[in-house]
């Protein structure tokens, strides 16, 4: 091919790549060096000063991190968990399979503001269904105002939310399997429990990866039922990295330290994804 | 040690996968269950090993009743047509599966894995991953696998049909060297097939199915020279031995209007009427002063020629021991060995055999 104008074609896929990554992610840095705030907007030059309050002089940050891997880790593996189970449950032929099967996808149909909406009366503590329930039983627990039952009020709407995402993937998957080893199994002597142990569980490993990483990237964009069940609160005990970002960009206007924590943060994610695959496939793939 | 099974019957469908099947199974025999596709062999080993239960008739094995005690728990080894492991285990942990499922101790695991290993011929593949061997050695892992079980049980699902002639050649010798060897464990051995070459060569006893039904059981011996009925014939000779409606009338034996023999004398005893005559295609041989026949069809294998030949409404496959290319519808003159044939009733049971 001596064609020269061949690196035409490839304008329309590169000036698209450009405009909605490549250059959004310059403009970031090129951001996050600057002081833009309400009082003092536009590009000025101030170094490395934000990644120096960042780094030596912002705990809530910290704290709002260390919260998101919290809540993200949990709620994945306890979807995982649950959408695993789900699968597995209506994989075989059982009654009313696809009945099931339509039953588990549900919460994944629904639009997830309004359904935390749903969750937020249900959790409220003096006019909410579950409390007047509870208080049958003597007790009216505050599900959103305490800090450690804000956490579980939002990881109970993560998991009821995206559980069906998990169950689909791991369904798919269950249904991909090739069904010799099963065979092969029940005479080498597996029971049904060590069948799932030494067969299924191996042979689900790359989809149990690439499930549970597709589960952690999305759990650690959490802000909608942050943003709609406790506002972070109480105090900022609910605060997750994205709605800390979303707070001093878009609430104190501090544009320049924004786009400083939303670069380091997503810097943190890259690694620490990373690091989680390989852990993973180490762990789960034998490798 | 025996394994019993009573009236066995198996009919998800319409048709029958299972009928009515009885028979004995004794240790430290070897057993070939001969049959075409969908006779029901495959159905016969699953139901055996647990993998299928039969809606009506009973297992027994050493007095226990088979069918109460679940497929993982039968001590049963199987070796199915495709080849069967687990993909994400090497060769050795595939080997293992079945020892580390008892809880065995490691030690003793290695060794037993080894020394299948050995048998098979798969020493140096050790960590291999299944994917990464051909078609013939998955298989022998396969094979390993269910030889390092010891199972009182071993059952094999046509475990060479899927593997090209050299392999196949090459893995029948091992496999008989391998039940010599394994006679002394006294299990059972059940090997199905579809290739009567195959179950003779095996020289174990002979089940022969088919439709679900079983037609005739004795050693290979006896089967081949004394075949219950015409089906029986065609399914235990490959090719299939050549049936076809005739007539006794005076003397003489009548296939149709030009093609008629003298009857031998062992036939001479044989009242006049209608049967069925059944020629083997080895005993089919060319003679210039035989019978005109029109060939549909030549092919060569090995170092034979099989002959589809057609006269009118009569039709035979005979076997020429040659390799010869010949033209289509070349007229071929053959005739028949006169010792050697056979005679149905119509019904099909068993007449007349040249070798009783």
């Amino acid at each position: 091919m001596n064609f020269k104008h061949k690196y035409v074609f490839l304008l329309p896929g590169l000036i698209v790549l450009i405009g909605i990554l490549i250059f959004p992610i310059i403009f970031t840095v090129r951001l996050s060096l600057s002081g833009w705030n309400s009082f003092n907007p536009g590009l000025d030059f101030i170094g490395l000063k934000n990644y120096i309050r960042l780094f030596t002089d912002d705990p809530r940050f910290w704290q709002s991190f260390f919260r998101l891997s919290f809540l993200a880790i949990t709620t994945v593996f306890l979807q995982y968990i649950i959408g695993f189970a789900l699968a597995h449950m209506v994989w075989k032929d059982i009654k009313f399979k696809r009945f099931f099967r339509v039953l588990f996808l549900i919460p994944m149909m629904t639009t997830p503001v309004i359904m935390t909406v749903i969750w937020r009366t249900f959790f409220h503590e003096s006019l909410g269904p579950l409390n007047d329930f509870l208080s049958i039983f003597g007790v009216q627990p505050p599900w959103l105002s305490s800090p450690g039952l804000a956490k579980v009020s939002i990881i109970v709407v993560e998991v009821w939310q995206w559980t069906s995402f998990m169950f689909l993937l791991m369904l798919a998957g269950l249904l991909s399997l090739p069904k010799e080893p099963f065979l092969a199994a029940a005479v080498d002597g597996a029971s049904p429990f060590k069948k799932f142990i030494y067969v299924t569980f191996p042979l689900m490993a790359p989809i149990s990866i690439g499930a549970i990483i597709i589960r952690l990237i999305e759990a650690s964009k959490i802000m909608d039922t942050v943003f709609v069940l406790t506002s972070g609160g109480p105090g900022t005990s609910t605060e997750t990295s994205s709605f800390f970002i979303f707070i001093k960009g878009l609430r104190e206007f501090q544009m320049g330290y924004a786009a400083t924590a939303s670069f380091t943060y997503l810097i943190i994610m890259i690694i620490s994804l990373t690091i989680i695959v390989k852990v993973l496939t180490k762990v789960l793939m034998r490798e | 040690m025996s394994l019993l099974l009573n009236k066995i019957s198996f009919k998800p469908t319409e048709e029958y996968h299972l009928n009515d099947i009885s028979l004995r199974f004794d240790s430290g025999k070897m057993y070939t269950i001969l049959g075409r596709t969908l006779s029901g062999k495959t159905t016969l080993l699953k139901t055996i090993a647990g993998l299928q239960t039969p809606d009506s008739g009973s297992i027994n094995f050493d007095d226990t009743d088979f069918l109460s005690i679940p497929v993982w728990k039968r001590n049963v080894a199987m070796v199915y047509q495709q080849f069967i492991n687990y993909p994400h285990l090497n060769v050795r942990d595939n080997i293992a599966f079945p020892l580390k499922q008892r809880k065995m101790d490691e030690n003793l695991i290695e060794s037993e894995v080894q020394e299948a290993m050995e048998k098979v011929g798969l020493i140096g593949f050790e960590s291999r991953k299944i994917q990464e061997l051909s078609g013939g050695q998955q298989q022998r892992v396969a094979l390993a696998r269910s030889l390092a079980k010891k199972a009182k049980i071993l059952l094999l699902d046509e475990p060479l049909v899927n593997l090209d002639y050299k392999l196949r050649e090459g893995l029948r010798e091992e496999f008989k060297k391998l039940f010599n060897v394994s006679d002394e464990s006294n299990s059972i051995l059940i090997y199905a097939s579809t290739d009567p070459l195959e179950a003779m060569q095996l020289n174990g006893d002979i089940i022969v199915i088919d439709e679900g039904k079983i037609l005739q059981s004795g050693t290979a011996k006896d089967v081949f020279e004394n075949p219950a009925t015409a089906k029986v014939a065609e399914i235990t000779n490959d090719p299939a031995m050549n049936i076809n409606k005739c007539l006794i009338q005076d003397n003489s034996l009548i296939m149709n209007d030009s093609v008629q023999i003298q009857i031998p004398d062992q036939l001479k005893s044989i009242p006049n009427g209608k049967y069925l005559v059944g020629i083997r295609a080895t005993d089919i041989y060319l003679d210039d002063q035989g019978f005109a026949f029109d060939l549909e069809i030549s092919e060569i294998s090995g170092s034979e020629t099989f002959l589809h030949l057609r006269n009118n409404n009569l039709k035979c496959v005979a076997t020429i021991e040659e390799v010869k290319t010949y033209n289509t519808n070349e007229v071929v003159k053959i005739n028949f060995d006169k010792s050697k044939i056979y005679l149905f009733e119509e019904s099909g049971e068993l007449r007349h055999s040249p070798y009783q």
